[in-house]
């Protein structure tokens, strides 16, 4: 086991310096730099910029000097920021959007995981037909659409929650939810079709032959090990949700890292492209690890060694 | 069992209810004096020296005051300054390439110390610096010596420093400054009030390096105090006590970064913010509406809206059919149906609101298809436009442009039979193009960085200007920018930028499209703002200290 997670953290680091390498070279090569502006700087102004940021230098060494910035901890400076350090603003950032993302997590999982059982025990009912429904609604409607739309009841029109910001409670209801439901209908849906085939397994008819007690079947039985193909889906999508959202953070003014890979990339803050970029990176390939971890506390058919 | 459950769900919602509810009733407006405005979003650069962007104006005009500033209708007048230096109260030397500021001795930094003359001199040596390599230097390259630091950008430290030191700007006693320029320079004072030559603390930068615009380091002369920065959330400014002058009215302003225009049109309708945009195409809807439309706030801005036809690359090169193009666009149209009504039909260049600005001039180009077809055949084409080569469009692929173009593309059909290939591109892609001038034929805008003829013809349609992305060259034209630039005489000056803009009108290097106009919801409790063309982003920024709320 910890052989299996010393390779895996190996690849982790070789993951992220093929990511750096390729997100580096499509930054250089796409037509547009930090400097174009519909008004055109000065062609003085625009050359002691290049040389502020080291940006006249040739592209390798100036990925070299970015990936030797790394190894102390420096992930340079973003431009369209007051030259701010790129990790002050993503630490500045992270609580928040992870905040934001746990709770929508959490939510999203108290909702679709329930539906889905519901509707797998209760195959063909009523509740199936409402399950399933929710789920189709709410994976169909974009984000912004229902964003917008919460807005406008819960602020504009009942003017019980403000539109934006960060700070309290009541300032995350909205914008968890929001990001909450397309997760949720997607974990209802792989929950209803894991313990549909969970239930018509044979362990579970064997323990049914046994006697045991319905709810400890349930428990025991088929909720544990249909929940293995919802945790394989889960991971990515904490990952997804912890790195933010840049409609739901634009949209709801939140002060998160969502909002900082596409201002940079429409500013081309190179710093703040690479930072955010490796950042999304480590979260899905350290997510990913901990799920397949994860894998072997729940179902003990599966080993590492 | 469903009872059960449906008890539940009552239970919660109510729970919810009471949860929600208490926290969150409607604010009535009070008369408490705060200030609740939205900026672009989080302010790239708040050092006066470095800014360049609109949003960061609007914070750096609260908390900053320079020798001297503008008044409503964009005159100048004396703020740090004791008075706006002439030739007669010897402010300025005979041959105009010295100018003397007395300083106004009342004027304190938010932490009690005198602002001095070798503030400024500070400040305006630093804008010099190639170490910081602030966007705007390039407007003062006329201060002896300034050019000559900035683009030392490799000499060794000694060298800067020595450059430094031969800048022509000293504090010759604590109140007094001298700046001396290369050439005369007619519109020098208005480039002072501008904020890349507010004053700095030297200590304050030299102490805190990168931190110093943070709060409370960012020590600035102005009516309001910087407060609190919550990056890419909000800034809170409130009231200096011990400002010199008339003392703000209002205690706080509270300038929020909402990027969503949806989300700060909902945020102005909860009552979170006093004054907001409205989307796109929806101003004739709030113009409409019972309660938003006496809310409506709509002015002019010192901006002008075009497409630059690209002068090199045939059939541009054609001056007739330039102009037949511009005959051929029906812009009130184009306001009505593109715009919302918003913004006034251009057919010149230079805006309403600026010397310069001629309403007679472009008479050619009012909407007349009659005329546009003589145009067509004065340039070499069959008046229905068939043997017109297809015109390719470029513009960014953001808001509304994409209308604006499909406009174009349906009048230049309709009117005169000419084909339009839409070419939309990514913002900075086509930014890069246009400034390459690999474009064809590009929509774009101008807005004033300060009010004068003189920052809208040389830099624009000057012989290889920095921004003449149209490739216009024409030697009497640049004769006459050359002889505009150093007229001391301002009505001669005037009379010269009129004779030039003239000519430019004439030879059509763009389609002149629109003058923008701002249109902003403003509470009716908020009282006093004093717009002007040259806002921020916020209406009134220029003047928020006489703000109040009622």
């Amino acid at each position: 086991m910890t052989k299996y997670i010393i390779q895996r953290i190996f690849w982790l680091f070789v993951v992220l310096f093929v990511v750096s390498f390729i997100t580096f070279s499509l930054m250089h090569l796409v037509p547009g730099g930090p400097w174009d502006r519909e008004k055109a700087l000065d062609e003085r102004v625009v050359a002691a910029l290049n040389a502020k940021y080291g940006l006249d230098k040739p592209f390798i060494v100036q990925f070299g000097n970015y990936i030797a910035g790394i190894f102390r901890g420096d992930l340079g400076v973003s431009y369209s920021r007051q030259d701010r350090d790129v990790t002050a603003i993503l630490l500045e950032g992270l609580p928040k959007t992870a905040t934001l993302g746990i709770t929508a997590f959490i939510l999203a999982i108290l909702i679709g995981v329930p539906l889905g059982m519901a509707a797998a025990l209760k195959q063909n009912s009523i509740i199936d037909y409402i399950s399933v429904l929710f789920a189709t609604v709410f994976a169909s409607i974009p984000g912004f659409v229902l964003g917008i739309l919460l807005m406008i009841i819960f602020s504009v029109t009942l003017h019980w929650l403000p539109t934006g910001g960060w700070g309290s409670v009541r300032q995350v209801i909205m914008p968890a939810f929001a990001l909450a439901t397309l997760p949720a209908a997607f974990i209802a849906r792989i929950t209803r079709a894991s313990t549909l085939e969970v239930m018509r397994q044979d362990y579970v008819r064997t323990a049914r032959a046994m006697g045991i007690k319905h709810r400890v079947i349930l428990i025991r039985h088929i909720l544990r090990n249909a929940l293995i193909p919802v945790i394989t889906v889960a991971g990515p999508e904490l990952a997804f949700l912890v790195s933010g959202s840049f409609i739901i953070e634009n949209l709801f003014s939140i002060p998160g890292i969502g909002r900082l890979f596409v201002n940079g990339v429409f500013a081309r803050d190179y710093g703040l492209i690479m930072g955010t970029i490796l950042f999304y990176a480590f979260a899905v390939a350290f997510i990913n690890l901990v799920v397949d971890i994860m894998y072997g506390v729940i179902d003990p058919r599966i080993r590492y060694d | 069992m469903v009872k059960k459950v449906l008890a539940l769900i009552f239970a919660l919602v109510i729970i919810t209810t009471m949860l929600v509810l208490p926290a969150c009733s409607p604010s009535a407006s009070t008369k408490e004096q705060i200030l609740r405005t939205n900026i672009a979003g989080e302010p790239s650069q708040i050092d006066p020296n470095r800014a360049s962007w609109s949003t960061e104006r609007t914070v750096i005009m609260q908390v900053f005051e320079g020798l001297l500033g503008f008044n409503q209708d964009l005159s100048l007048r004396a703020i740090g300054a004791e008075e706006i230096p002439t030739v007669d109260n010897d402010g300025i030397s005979a041959d105009g390439k010295t100018y003397t500021f007395e300083l106004n001795t009342k004027v304190e930094w938010s932490d009690g110390e005198k602002v001095t003359a070798q503030d400024y001199e500070y400040s305006i040596k630093r804008l010099f610096s190639p170490d910081l390599a602030a966007e705007y230097t390039s407007f003062y390259f006329d201060i002896v010596g300034g050019e000559a630091y900035y683009s030392a950008i490799d000499a060794d430290v000694a060298t800067k420093a020595a450059l430094k030191d031969a800048i022509g700007v000293r504090a010759i006693d604590d109140d007094t400054l001298e700046i001396k320029l290369n050439a005369p320079r007619p519109t020098f004072l208005q480039l002072m009030a501008l904020w890349p030559v507010y004053p700095v603390r030297e200590d304050i930068i030299t102490q805190f390096g990168e931190q110093w615009t943070e709060p409370p380091n960012y020590i600035g002369n102005g009516p309001f105090i910087m407060t609190e920065w919550v990056h890419s959330d909000h800034i809170t400014l409130i009231k200096n006590e011990d400002y010199w002058g008339t003392k703000a009215k209002l205690d706080t302003v509270v300038l929020y970064m909402k990027t969503d225009i949806n989300a700060e049109y909902a945020a102005y309708q909860n009552n979170e913010l006093d004054i907001s945009q409205v989307a796109a195409g929806t101003e004739a809807s709030t113009l409409a509406d019972p309660v938003l439309g006496p809310q409506v706030l709509r002015y002019a801005e010192l901006v002008t809206f075009g497409f630059q036809f690209n002068l090199e690359v045939a059939p541009f090169d054609n001056k007739n059919l330039r102009k037949a193009i511009n005959a051929a666009i029906d812009r009130d149209s184009f306001i009505n149906n593109v715009r919302g009504g918003v913004g006034k039909a251009a057919y010149s260049w230079i805006p309403p609101g600026m010397p310069g600005y001629d309403p007679n001039l472009g008479a050619d180009y009012h909407f007349n298809v009659t005329k546009a077809k003589e145009f067509l055949v004065a340039a070499g084409y069959a008046s229905n436009g068939s043997d017109v080569p297809e015109l390719r469009l470029q513009y960014a692929d953001t808001g509304t442009n994409p209308t604006i173009a499909q406009f174009i593309q349906n009048q230049l059909k309709i009117n005169l039979g000419i084909d339009v290939a839409l070419e939309p591109m990514e913002r900075a892609a086509f930014s890069e193009m246009v400034n390459a001038e690999q474009h064809t034929w590009a929509w774009f805008g101008w807005g004033a960085d300060y009010p004068d003829p003189d920052n809208w013809l040389p830099e624009l349609f000057g012989t290889g200007a920095g921004n003449n992305h149209t490739n216009y060259s024409s030697a009497a034209f640049d004769a006459l920018c050359t002889e505009a630039a150093a007229e001391l005489d301002n009505t001669q000056r005037l009379a010269l930028w009129a004779d030039a803009q003239a000519m430019v009108v004439d030879d059509a290097p763009v389609l002149f499209m629109q003058y923008r106009e701002r249109f902003r919801l403003v509470k009716p409790y908020v009282k006093g703002l004093k717009y002007t063309g040259m806002d921020g982003d916020s209406p009134g920024d220029m003047f928020f200290a006489e703000v109040y709320i009622d």
